[in-house]
């Protein structure tokens, strides 16, 4: 349990650093890409959908250990959901 | 071009999609509210789902989504495998998990998987269907 839970922190530490690096550098690998984190390592950096998710599922089959982030996104920004609930 | 629609559910425009439980790999089917003022192209989800269906069926998470209107707040967001058979459609789509939905409905298709199809009643209005 504890390891998960480090993992974890490693991946959404790895993303936030590649989300400010993407949005401040466009030149960046990583701007405007998918990209899958694993183990606290990039597996993957595309602009497919089901690519990364083929493929973070071949790096590791426990999801908890996985991550995603849409490099260069504003995730502050928010989105609208006008249904009614 | 394949076809598939859906009576009207409670008055209100429906789809139907297919999940696949990561144990055992059954698959479950879904009810959703077809939204087209849930999210935008730009938005970053397609779906919205019960936040459990989205950890049975193995999601791997994404950063998280801020979202405002009828849920506001941060929100997990969610890669899972999405099937219309009939549609042959099996893709990975990205999934808000929430921990409350619309009564009647088991999550919401928004702007953004609706805009993968050509949709609407195609001439019967008793009906909400997709065509790819």
């Amino acid at each position: 349990m504890s390891t998960a839970l480090s993992v974890q922190d490693l991946n959404r530490d790895l993303a936030r650093r590649i989300n400010a690096e993407a949005r401040s550098n466009p030149q960046s690998p990583y701007a405007n890409k998918f990209v899958g984190i694993a183990n606290g390592q990039v597996v993957v950096v595309t602009d497919d959908l089901d690519d990364l998710a083929r493929k973070l599922r071949q790096a590791e089959p426990d999801p908890t250990k996985t991550f995603g982030i849409e490099a260069s996104r504003d995730y502050g920004e928010v989105q609208q959901v006008w249904g009614p609930i | 071009m394949p076809h598939i629609d859906w009576p009207l559910r409670n008055g209100r425009p429906s789809v139907q999609v297919v999940l696949t439980l990561a144990q055992g790999k059954q698959q479950i089917v879904r009810e959703l509210l077809a939204d087209t003022g849930a999210g935008s192209l730009l938005s970053g989800f397609e779906l919205i789902l019960d936040e459990d269906d989205c950890l049975l069926c193995g999601g791997n998470p994404l950063q998280p989504i801020t979202l405002g209107g009828a849920y506001t707040g941060v929100y997990p967001i969610y890669l899972l495998p999405v099937q219309i058979p009939t549609l042959g459609f099996s893709h990975d789509v990205r999934v808000v998990g929430v921990p409350s939905l619309l009564a009647g409905f088991d999550g919401i298709a928004g702007f953004g998987f609706l805009n993968r199809f050509q949709y609407g009643n195609f001439a019967n209005p008793g009906v909400f269907g997709l065509q790819s």
